[in-house]
């Protein structure tokens, strides 16, 4: 399908002309908020897109005056630490029971696994109220277990993985067994290193969802002190603030920047980890 | 002996039935005990049987909710994975750094919180003077007020979506491109097979258990869907669904009753309606899926 | 995880409780209280004068710490509405009146009445009458002291004016005349106003023009909506006759504000927050404009919502002097200062009238705003409004605009609607 360079023919340039106009498309709007941040505030936003930023001053200014006056930095932390917590929670406990659903049979598994399907199909607005209710009986709010552990259990992760594993062949198992190798080993290092480029994925789903989860946050860190990157950025989101809009685009996309280098760092290595893994096929 | 044999089994997958029961079935069962309650949260709550099912079955807003939902997903799922196939296919045509530009490139979108893609959609789409409505002037159209009339909105929030998601399937299906022997390709290409033949026959087949599993998380996320239109009309607890409800989807509903109008039963049983609609679409996907291997 | 620690500890910890409970009876005032208010009040020079007015407070009440955290407008909702399930509450709050009955109906509110009637009748007199009525559902029922608030303005780009050929030194009068500029702009090729239907509180802006408080709202007892037909139809038939006058984009949206902004927008009806977007247009690209109060159908009558914030206290073990602390920073003396700080409206009348306060442009208009307004879902503290009210609102207001219906057929089935939904 690559590399087959033969010279210009017209399905090269309209090749070429559909993924410029398509990264056009996906940047532009993006591009054009950076050069709203980067403009003084009171001009115009929504008309007459500027296509250059007009005052960089303005917008190291505004960036300034966010980090001094709201605990931004603290916010980073904090969400940072919940999506790694819970990245590696759910990693690690999911893989754990995908590896004895995908792979083994011992009795209740069809029905415990059915269950944790069904649960896949209650929204999460269900039990956010009754989650809430509990984790404050248990002390939870206001403390990093109190975000991190409800989520921990994720029944979309488990079916992800499960879908995954399957595919291991069963005599790969049973070799490593032959060998002596013990359940656990057998896990850890015949079953996790087939399976990841899932692992990686599922990573990568769970960071994007803890980085954009408000609902969850908003009301089990009611303290500033464990305010997420979500929720400073809602001090500026209110319809009725007295802000002027450049300001509330600035936090909003300093949001944006964690996401967006933890891609640009590591998008080699997801796309390749995802790729190496060819040994099924 | 035999508990001793499946114990190993048991304690690995301990943790995570321990952290599930805990933390979502025993959630998921108050729900349902609630759902028959009249409850706002502090006073005890009070048995009302069906009531509160009855009163959102009756509702006009709970029908519009869901009409709106089957358009959307009907629409926004198929539509997320053409692009983002589409979107894999470009970029796996290009090598190197071309490659990986045009990758990240069309990622971009997907890092973005969603308050500030829906803000900046908010400008384009606005009439007369958005950037989109000035590109329509260009070709003679009159403008169009995509987020209040009542037969664009919808269209306006499935382009917000698919801009915003199709980057992120794209690398997904990328992934699966890249496992795809190149042998098969040469064994079509002696067949005698042009490139759209190769797709429809080689890379489809292929890609299908990624497919599925972009299919399968799109369509529970869409069904869900509830920032995104929030955001683009411009909702609240007291005031939302955009004009004439036309943006209105269950879980919008369903928060504003519980933080809105603090009927947290109601608002329970609203989510447990959903759940039987999300269980009969699933269900019918997946009897026409068996349906169409036994043809 | 926390009794291994307290073991961990040891002899120190007890000796440390014995001694934080010996301190404890010293000072029998030893509490933090939590005080929730917008977000607005937490940044920047108004979070400093907060900060101020909480350190003075501290000061005088040895042992007591206040604690401020900023949240947007329906996070604090949220975060009450589920602080009350959980028993979590913060000791004193600031919200919108308008969600007070939410906060009453789950407990959130002390019923602060025999406090308030301890205080010195000096202290009782300071308070905008009818923002503390809206506190009051029932004798001896108050749930709330009245805080902040705001008016609805009316902005007019004066550039925009004078293109077409309006003389902008004395504003519109009344509808009338506020109608035939709105025309004379439109013939000037300009927009005249934003699309008024699309939002609930600018749909009560201009119903405001015809009616009132009393024909707007609730009647609570008989579950019904107090808008009155005739007046409807007519506002609605206001509605029809703006819809080739309008930007297509409603009053909250930054493209409305664009193009004020960008000179091809007359009017704006909208509340002060606007006020500082505009100012720092007026600097960066000299626009000029001014706010005035929006009119009525008749002179002297005026248009526009009003609507206030409050802080309420929450029942238990604090309840007192969260109510002091409350009692503290509604005073005049405080009230003063954050309007001349930050040029902003409140409802102490008392620091209102302070002559320094009232000199400042903003205030001034607002407080003949907030006179002259209709309240903008009266009466408050009594029953949560259901959400198909608005909708239904906006619903009839934007299709008898469409067309779809004529403004009297419009009134009448929207009414119908309104009963019907808050018979449910």
């Amino acid at each position: 399908m690559n590399a087959v360079t033969a010279g210009v023919t017209p399905w090269t340039v309209a090749k070429w002309m559909l993924a410029l106009a398509i990264a056009v498309v996906a940047l532009f709007p993006i591009w054009w908020m950076i050069n709203v941040v980067f403009a003084l505030p009171g001009e115009p936003v929504s008309l007459n897109p500027r296509l250059w930023p007009t005052s960089l001053s303005a917008g190291f200014d505004k960036i300034h005056m966010i980090f001094a006056e709201t605990g931004y930095l603290r916010a980073y932390a904090i969400s940072l630490l919940y999506a790694v917590l819970t990245i590696a929670g759910v990693l690690l406990f999911g893989s754990l029971a995908a590896f004895e659903f995908s792979l083994f049979d011992f009795p209740g598994r069809k029905a415990l696994f059915a269950v944790v399907m069904l649960s896949l199909m209650v929204p999460t607005a269900v039990t956010v109220i009754p989650t809430y209710l509990l984790t404050a009986r248990i002390g939870w709010l206001n403390s990093m277990q109190g975000l991190v552990v409800p989520g921990l259990a994720s029944a979309f992760g488990l079916f992800m993985l499960v879908q995954f594993m399957r595919a291991i062949p069963k005599d790969m198992i049973e070799a490593a067994r032959l060998d002596g190798a013990s359940h656990f080993q057998i896990y850890w290092h015949v079953a996790l290193p087939l399976c990841r480029n899932a692992m990686v994925t599922l990573a990568i789903l769970t960071f994007m969802q803890t980085w954009g989860n408000y609902m969850w946050p908003l009301i089990v860190a009611t303290k500033p002190e464990m305010y997420t990157v979500g929720q400073v950025v809602g001090l500026f989101n209110s319809p009725l603030s007295h802000h002027t809009v450049d300001t509330v685009m600035t936090a909003n996309l300093l949001a944006a920047i964690p996401p967006l280098l933890f891609f640009l760092i590591f998008q080699r290595k997801i796309v390749e980890g995802i790729a190496m893994s060819g040994s099924k096929g | 002996m035999s508990l001793r044999r499946h114990l190993p089994h048991y304690l690995m997958i301990a943790p995570f039935m321990i952290l599930f029961a805990v933390f979502f079935l025993y959630p998921i069962l108050s729900g349902f005990y609630y759902s028959f309650h009249d409850w706002n949260g502090a006073k005890p709550p009070e048995f009302v049987g069906l009531q509160n099912y009855e009163k959102i079955l009756a509702s006009r807003d709970f029908s519009r909710a869901m009409g709106n939902l089957l358009i959307y997903i009907a629409i926004t799922v198929p539509l997320g994975i053409l692009v983002a196939l589409g979107l894999a296919l470009l970029v796996d045509s290009f090598t190197g750094r071309w490659a990986n530009f045009f990758r990240n490139a069309y990622f971009m979108p997907v890092v973005l919180p969603a308050f500030l893609a829906a803000t900046i959609w908010r400008w384009i789409y606005a009439p007369n003077l958005g950037l989109l409505n000035v590109i329509l002037g260009w070709f003679g159209a009159g403008s169009v007020n995509f987020l209040n009339d009542t037969g664009t909105m919808m269209y306006a929030l499935i382009a917000v979506d698919v801009w915003v998601s199709a980057g992120f399937n794209m690398v997904i299906l990328l992934a699966g491109l890249k496992n795809i022997p190149t042998e098969l390709y040469e064994a079509a290409r002696l067949d005698g097979a042009n490139k759209w033949q190769q797709i429809v026959h080689v890379t489809v087949p292929m890609l299908a258990p990624v497919l599925f599993f972009v299919f399968t998380y799109g369509l529970i996320s869409a069904m869900q869907v509830f920032d995104k239109p929030w955001l683009l009309t411009g909702s609240s607890f007291t005031s939302y669904g955009g004009r004439r409800n036309a943006l209105l989807f269950p879980v919008m509903d369903m928060m504003g009753r519980a933080f809105g109008g603090v009927k947290f039963g109601e608002a329970a049983a609203y989510g447990f309606l959903l759940t039987l609609a999300i269980i009969a679409i699933t269900a019918a996907m997946f009897l026409l899926r068996s349906w169409r291997e036994r043809r | 995880m926390k009794t291994h620690s307290t073991l961990r500890s040891g002899a120190a910890g007890i000796a440390a409780l014995v001694a934080m409970s010996m301190a404890g009876i010293a000072a029998a005032q030893d509490v933090t209280l939590e005080y929730w208010v917008y977000s607005d009040f937490a940044q920047g020079e108004a979070l400093a004068l907060q900060q101020d007015f909480i350190k003075e407070f501290t000061a005088a009440h040895p042992g007591v710490t206040v604690n401020i955290v900023g949240k947007g407008d329906d996070d604090l909702t949220a975060g009450q509405v589920a602080g009350a399930a959980s028993g979590n509450l913060p000791d004193v709050f600031m919200n919108a009146q308008s969600v007070g009955a939410q906060l009453v109906e789950v407990g959130a509110l002390d019923n602060l009445y025999s406090k308030w009637m301890a205080m010195p009748e000096a202290f009782r007199a300071q308070f905008d009458e009818s923002a503390l009525a809206a506190c009051m559902p029932r004798p001896e029922e108050l749930y709330c002291l009245p805080y902040t608030g705001f008016g609805s303005l009316l902005y007019r780009n004066l550039t925009v004016l004078e293109k077409a050929g309006i003389d902008a030194s004395v504003p519109p009068a009344s509808w009338a005349d506020w109608y035939a500029q709105m025309q004379a702009v439109k013939a000037a090729g300009l927009y005249a106003i934003p699309d008024e239907t699309l939002v609930f509180n600018s749909i009560a802006e201009i119903y405001a023009t015809s009616g009132s408080t009393e024909t707007w709202g609730f009647d609570w007892e008989n579950r019904k909506t107090r808008i009155d037909p005739a007046i409807m139809t007519k506002v609605l038939q206001k509605f029809v006759d703006m819809k080739d006058l309008n930007t297509g984009t409603s009053r909250n949206d930054q493209a409305t504000k664009d193009l004020f902004i960008s000179d091809q927008l007359a009017f704006h009806t909208v509340g002060p927050w606007v006020n500082p977007t505009y100012a720092e247009a007026a600097k960066a690209s000299g626009l000029k404009y001014d706010f005035v109060l929006i009119p009525g159908d008749e002179p002297g009558k005026t248009g526009g919502i009003r609507s206030y914030e409050m802080i309420g206290v929450a029942p238990g073990p604090n309840a007192e002097i969260a109510f002091e602390f409350a009692a503290f920073i509604t005073e005049k003396a405080q009230m003063a200062r954050w309007a001349k700080l930050l040029s902003r409206y409140n409802a102490n009348a008392a620091a209102m009238a302070d002559p320094d306060v009232s000199a400042l442009p903003l205030i001034k208009v607002s407080v003949d705003a907030a006179h002259g307004a209709m309240d903008v879902a009266a009466p408050y503290f009594i029953d949560s409004v259901p959400s198909c009210y608005n909708a239904t609102v906006i619903d009839f207001a934007s299709a008898t605009a469409d067309g779809e219906y004529t403004p009297e057929e419009g009134a009448k089935a929207m009414i119908e609607e309104l009963n019907a939904c808050l018979a449910q």
